[in-house]
């Protein structure tokens, strides 16, 4: 249970402890190591969006001198389901699904001969019709992916695009309809977008004689990595063993594999060290997405802001295999809000785009764009100010959610009402301005940590994990141990360990990791100050009992009639070893209860009426985070979550022609907002304990890329009188609504 | 008796309850104790899923304990993920 | 991405070296076109021949007529001339438009001309500023407009062994201004999807007696659009004129459909931006009076 207690280090700044080695640029990331004997490996690239592959044939790029191992996917096992669909993603078998799709990779003596011996492999193929948009894929006689998939969850009307479905149901919504003063019914459209972290994939493999695997590579999680090359190899997991590296962002996109399988397989053919380094390009082509979706959606309330009922459809794009975040979506998107009648229905479909991956709250961002256009339509139509429209429905403790259950105690009144009260939501308006607001939510998630502290022989704290640190987990940890064991936040040491060294821990994802790891840390901690107390009592000879641990001291109870000068942790770690040996302290859990999350976000926008140009001015976000540890992380995330969002309803696209090719697969022509685009974000931060954690914790980092959508497209709508309802707003698409149709 | 709420999607395996009653002890007694009833439902539900126990959401805890008056929602696996 | 290095000390050594290895050699002086199209492997020379060391090259010389740039000045250099932005502060501004502060450091105007692309920043203001380029070959010297240096997307009219030297601008009137605006769905770190360069010359009376409109990114070369610049002449710059500058533009722009934007979007903002870009050398022009 949440502790109401006063804190040392929690809600403090200290420097984070690998913040040195960054801004010196001494980390190592991703594409840093190299070893000796070392190969470059490159992958062949299908130029095709869909084709059947008929023939692979390597052996002019055998041939090479200095080509030392080539490879296909007839070097894979076939036999795990499980991992069926991601084999073929790393490298195709039957056919190709989209632009990119790596079919066949050489690992040879430099990168530059790895890429010319690519040029010497001869592929044919039979060329099939792309299917390039959610639309085509669900006509009829649309060309299928995959003729043998049928989706669970539906009638079997013959071979199709879609790939599962999903429903929620409550009520009777088309007859509460009937009961509403206003009906809403709308459709939405949202483009497939990329996380756009800096850092490429990278990895380096060295498959040794006696068959273990070593890989270092950026990842979100070495053990996911351990687990699915190993399925994919189809190799018992402790045979291969993962060090992350420092990853240069990730946002759900490394939480998967694409290159550790097949450096891995070039390295036991060629028995060298793989290097391989995705370019720009291929990060753009190849990597995981998040899919474009369409949403049709219809909401009635009554005269005075209540909903009564609402049904929302949706549809989104999973790229060449199953897995779009579509039910995460259906389970989004009427949360914030609580009444009795609803209907929710999610299709995933395939297409012949590059399969997606997982992008902070995953499903969240396309759907909360559908729901809070539509609120802010409400608020107009019922001339309702949208925060108390949002208000009068909003969710609290005991709502019962879509999916069933009743939430325990959350914050989205608390983040509107602070909304309500901040400067931002009063302040005037110039010309061509607009201010929009939204909210958003997101689960959270708990999940498998383990943590291991062990303390030094000085009284210094040594924390190891295996959590990659994105977004400043070291610190947090840090700080969680420094807090148990009442020593400077200095004097522990977070440490990301290996698949080896730390006990399993899950992706860093899901706003997991301050939460469900840092409660393995503070267990772990609190396994040594129990371990401190009874050290303490060996040396006063007494019971442990009358031994209590407080602010980093041994001290004897109150009444225990004990006369003791208490024990730092320092003096007791002093006399470690005669009083019974080494001290660690080791936790593990499936950590249950995340804290859901709630967020509101203000934006104010200067649109020019004559381009279509939008520029953001102002923004607010303001999230309940149950309970902030290193409140500059905290803030970290929810500004960059703004700052992806914001680039989602501005300018992000990926933009095929009708081939299928990408044709701005890099940050030029990708446009992502810069820092110059951007005011800075204010980021609020509202505090409403989660229940379940002992500090109080929720995740923090996926809500805020939930709100940004709808916000911004809420501010243009109040700057131009024009709603946008398909994203992105770039000025050529607003500057067409602008004008009106024709014009331009 | 704890309460399990069926998720839509399943219900056409339960003859459209909503909400059935039914003894438990731990997840894994609450399911067996819905699929001797209503069989095919724990093979309709998959392997992997989620639990919200009284609110409460757990991932991949089949052994979690139910008490006789706690409810119970089955929660179809996160897809997405990976 | 690998090739042999050349650092020629004179012209006619480095023209010679263009000439004796033709195609398989390309000019080099920031690399900051060049080294990421190599990259990109859309170029592979097999030598680079390096114009830095050529003293003709990076001179910067402001005479009472004429101001003459060297192809391979940086970019930072050109901004750190006060007299230079203060007589030329369009082209500055345009200059200043292209990469970032540490590309600046190598960038420069002539190799945003050789590069040519249609959506070049400096090249409608050079246009505008009437600049002529000085090309030396193995024959000699010899004389282009900049308004006809590129030929289409990524060619040029220089031939085998031939560079560009400098280029020579018209030391502009007190009575002259001129201005850069580029439109970007971005703040920076964008190209072009119009660019418009504007000099102008106001009379006493604020009649326009000279005027020169280059449009950028909407054709395959700038377009020197004569019809807006006639536009402006014989009267003063009120929104009468503002409105047939506009139009003009409009009419002149020749875009195409891509991925930076629709060719209906690029006309309807190349009128739009000329608009506004007349607006501020008509400013500059007036202050000089």
């Amino acid at each position: 249970m949440s502790e109401d207690r006063k804190f040392r280090w929690v809600g403090t700044r200290p420097i984070r402890h690998d913040g040195i080695d960054k801004v010196t640029g001494r980390a190592q990331f991703g594409a840093d190591l190299s070893l000796p004997g070392m190969i470059w490996g490159k992958l062949l690239r299908s130029p095709h969006a869909h084709a059947r592959i008929v023939s692979i044939d390597t052996s002019a790029a055998e041939a090479i001198d200095g080509v030392l191992a080539v490879v296909t996917a007839t070097d894979l096992p076939d036999d795990d389901p499980k991992v069926a669909d991601l084999a073929r993603n790393i490298l195709a078998r039957e056919k190709v699904l989209y632009h990119g799709h790596a079919i066949a990779a050489v690992a040879a003596t430099s990168a530059a001969l790895a890429e010319r011996a690519l040029d010497a492999i001869t592929v044919e193929y039979e060329v099939l019709k792309p299917v390039l948009s959610l639309e085509a894929a669900l006509a009829s006689g649309a060309p299928i992916l995959d003729e043998a998939r049928r989706p669970k969850d539906m009638e079997d009307t013959g071979p199709t695009n879609i790939a599962a479905r999903c429903e929620f149901s409550r009520g009777e919504p088309e007859s509460a309809f009937a009961q509403a003063d206003v009906v809403l019914e709308r459709s939405y459209e949202t483009q497939m977008v990329h996380q756009g972290y800096i850092e490429p994939h990278a990895c380096v493999v060295q498959t040794k004689e006696d068959g273990l695997i070593e890989i270092w590579c950026c990842t979100q999680g070495g053990f996911a990595v351990r687990s699915l090359t190993a399925s994919v190899l189809g190799i018992d997991t402790s045979r291969v063993k993962v060090t992350p590296s420092e990853i240069g962002g990730g946002f759900g996109g490394k939480t998967t594999v694409y290159l550790e399988p097949v450096a891995a397989l070039l390295s036991r053919k060629s028995g060298r060290p793989v290097k391989m380094v995705m370019t720009r390009e291929e990060v753009f082509r190849a990597s995981g997405p998040a899919g474009g979706a369409k949403i049709d959606l219809k909401v009635g309330a009554t005269r005075d802001g209540r909903i009564v009922a609402g049904t929302a459809r949706m549809w989104m794009e999973a790229g060449g295999f199953p897995g779009s975040p579509v039910q995460a979506g259906a389970m989004c998107i009427f949360s914030p809000y609580d009444f009795d009648h609803l209907f929710i229905e999610g299709f995933d479909v395939v297409l012949n785009k590059p399969k997606v991956a997982a992008y902070r709250a995953p499903g969240a961002p396309q759907v909360t764009f559908a729901i809070e256009s539509l609120m802010d339509e409400l608020a107009n139509e019922l001339e309702i100010d949208p925060i108390d429209l949002r208000l009068a429905n909003a969710a609290k403790e005991g709502t019962q959610l879509p999916y069933g259950p009743r939430f325990k105690a959350v914050g989205m009144i608390e983040t509107l009402e602070a909304a309500r009260a901040h400067p931002h939501y009063a302040a005037p308006l110039g010309k061509n301005q607009g201010r929009g607001m939204a909210v958003g939510f997101w689960f959270n998630n708990g999940m498998n940590s383990s943590a291991d502290v062990h303390l030094t022989e000085d009284g210094t704290a040594v924390v190891v994990t295996g959590n990659p640190d994105i977004g400043g987990s070291r610190a947090s940890m840090a700080i969680m141990c420094a807090e148990e064991l009442g020593i400077d936040v200095e004097k522990v040491r977070p440490v990301v360990a290996d698949t080896e060294t730390a006990g399993y821990t899950d992706v860093t994802g899901g706003s997991r990791v301050t939460f469900a790891t840092g409660w393995a840390v503070i267990e772990a901690s609190r396994k040594i100050a129990s371990e401190l107390c009874i050290r303490a009592a060996k040396i006063w000879d007494c019971d442990v009992e009358q031994v209590g641990f407080s602010e980093g001291h041994c001290l004897p109870v109150e009444g225990s009639g004990l006369d003791h000068a208490p024990l730092s942790v320092a003096d007791i770690a002093k006399q470690m070893a005669r009083t019974g040996g080494p001290i660690n302290g080791q936790a593990q859990l499936n950590a249950r209860g995340a804290g859901p999350a709630f967020a509101t976000h203000l934006c104010d926008v200067e649109v020019d009426p004559e381009t279509g140009k939008v520029d953001v001015v102002r923004y607010t976000a303001i999230q309940d985070v149950g309970r902030a540890i290193h409140p500059s992380y905290v803030e970290g995330q929810i500004q960059g979550g703004a700052a992806q969002g914001i680039g989602w309803a501005l300018n992000e696209e990926y933009v095929f022609d009708e081939a299928g090719r990408l044709e701005n697969p890099g940050f030029l022509d990708y446009r992502m907002p810069v820092a110059s685009d951007l005011p800075m974000i204010d980021a609020v931060i509202v505090e409403v304990p989660n229940p379940t954690h002992p500090y109080g914790v929720r995740g923090v980092g996926e809500t805020p890329i939930v709100p940004p959508l709808a916000a911004v497209a809420n501010a243009v709508m109040a700057a131009t009188g024009v709603r946008m309802q398909s994203l992105p707003i770039s000025p050529p698409r607003l500057l067409e609504r602008l004008l009106g149709a024709g014009d331009v | 008796m704890s309460t399990v709420a069926i998720p839509s999607s399943l219900r056409v395996h339960c003859e459209h309850h909503e909400f059935i009653e039914v003894e438990g002890g731990s997840v894994h007694a609450v399911l067996a104790a819905v699929d001797a009833r209503f069989p095919g439902f724990r093979a309709a539900l998959g392997d992997s899923f989620a639990v919200a126990i009284d609110g409460e959401v757990f991932q991949d805890a089949l052994y979690e304990p139910v008490a006789p008056e706690s409810e119970v929602h089955f929660l179809p696996a996160l897809a997405g993920g990976i | 991405m690998q090739a042999g290095f050349e650092q020629p000390r004179t012209i006619e050594e480095a023209t010679a070296l263009l000439q004796k290895h033709g195609d398989a050699a390309r000019p080099f002086a920031g690399g900051t076109d060049l080294l990421v199209q190599m990259r990109g492997g859309m170029r592979s020379p097999d030598i680079l021949v390096d114009l830095k060391r050529i003293p003709e090259l990076g001179q910067l010389e402001i005479g009472s007529d004429e101001i003459v740039i060297g192809a391979a000045c940086s970019t930072a250099s050109l901004r750190e001339n006060a007299e230079l932005v203060r007589l030329l502060p369009g082209l500055l501004e345009a200059a200043e438009l292209i990469g970032s502060e540490q590309i600046q450091g190598r960038s420069s105007i002539g190799g945003n001309l050789c590069n040519a692309s249609p959506a070049a920043d400096s090249v409608p203001a050079l246009v505008a500023n009437s600049a002529v380029c000085s090309v030396a070959g193995p024959d000699g010297r010899r004389d282009v407009p900049a308004a006809e240096f590129s030929t289409g997307p990524g060619s040029t009219v220089l031939g085998s062994g031939e560079l560009l030297v400098s280029l020579r601008v018209p030391r502009p009137a007190p009575d002259a201004g001129d201005a850069y605006l580029r439109f970007i769905p971005r703040s920076e770190m964008d190209i072009a999807v119009v660019g418009v360069g504007v000099a102008l010359t106001l009379d006493a009376d604020g009649t326009c007696t000279a005027a020169r409109v280059a449009l950028g990114a909407v054709g395959p070369t700038v377009i020197d659009a004569t019809t807006a610049a006639t536009a402006l002449l014989g009267g003063p710059i009120d929104t009468a004129a503002l409105e047939r500058v506009s139009e003009a533009a409009r009419e002149a722009a020749r875009p195409i459909d891509d991925k930076r934007g629709t060719a209906a979007y690029r006309k309807h903002v190349a009128g739009v931006l000329t608009r506004r870009t007349v607006e501020i050398a008509a400013r500059r022009a007036a202050e000089g009076n």
